[in-house]
């Protein structure tokens, strides 16, 4: 028997599909993101962090030694996949995770002081610097944490917890009027 | 308790943020030795007062097993090392 399986993103019942009014702080949740797994062999930290940085579009999140999540909106999860293998062969495992995470994409004049209320690393933008990325704890919910702009931070979670960190970061900017919705671009 | 850990991969991190296993200075016996030293390995545990080398993991970060060196009546922490670097470090002290 064949069977047809239709993606749905967590949040579907949970966002409007049309965009609604934007405030300064907004959630934007893309819909697609390709994101796999990169672990070095024994030994081959070094050069494959060498090969994720010149890898063009993919951007590299730490989440341990020698461990990465790299993440892409551009490319499909097949083609980032095929691209790091190519790319990677003999000295990383990578396992693609697209489904199986969901990417919060924060941004907004006051996005550090709506992310201290469950975040207990500094995040200064001194200390913090554009493209640092780290998992963290979320309230109780753990987090792929990165900057990638001046006021712009990327959470990428589990898809199970996707509904409670959503809950909970709308609970943390509520008091700078969060706007959430799905991404535009798709 | 020691309420702020400086990781060696994820930098300062709060106690929340880690699983603490316990003491980590024991070594695992022989698997022939006798029933007393595998009963004191697996059961019998000590409650010292002052310096204490444990085995922490930082679950929500790097997802690395630490020693953690501390002082549980100061709570001052004295070291942090990775599991891995700090087994390295003893089987060349020998």
């Amino acid at each position: 028997m064949s069977r047809t399986y239709i993606s749905r993103h967590p949040l579907d019942d949970l966002l409007p599909l049309e965009p609604g009014i934007r405030a300064v702080d907004h959630l934007d949740i893309p819909r697609v993101v390709a994101i796999v797994s990169v672990m070095a062999m024994d030994g081959e930290e070094a050069s494959v962090a060498a090969g994720l940085a010149a890898s063009g579009d993919a951007s590299a999140r730490f989440s341990g030694p020698g461990e990465w999540l790299a993440v892409s909106q551009p490319q499909t999860a097949e083609s980032l996949h095929r691209n790091l293998s190519l790319l990677l062969a003999e000295t990383a495992y990578i396992v693609d995770q697209s489904d199986g995470r969901v990417v919060f994409r924060l941004s907004g004049p006051n996005v550090r002081r709506i992310l201290a209320k469950g975040i207990a690393t500094d995040l200064h933008p001194a200390i913090f610097e554009t493209g640092t990325s780290v998992n963290v704890l979320c309230g109780h919910i753990s987090v792929n944490l990165a900057r990638t702009g001046e006021n712009e931070f990327e959470l990428i979670v589990m898809r199970s917890f996707a509904v409670a960190l959503f809950d909970d970061l709308k609970v943390m900017g509520r008091e700078f009027d969060l706007s959430a919705g799905f991404s535009v671009r798709g | 308790m020691a309420s702020l850990i400086h990781c060696p991969h994820c930098g300062v991190r709060p106690k929340e943020e880690f699983s603490i296993r316990g003491d980590a200075s024991l070594v695992r016996p022989d698997p022939e030795a006798s029933d007393e030293a595998w009963n004191d390995y697996v059961h019998i545990r000590s409650n010292p007062r002052g310096r204490y080398r444990e085995h922490w993991q930082h679950v929500a970060g790097c997802r690395r097993w630490l020693v953690v060196e501390r002082d549980t009546f100061t709570h001052e922490v004295f070291s942090v090392t990775d599991a891995a670097a700090a087994t390295v470090a003893r089987e060349a002290g020998r």
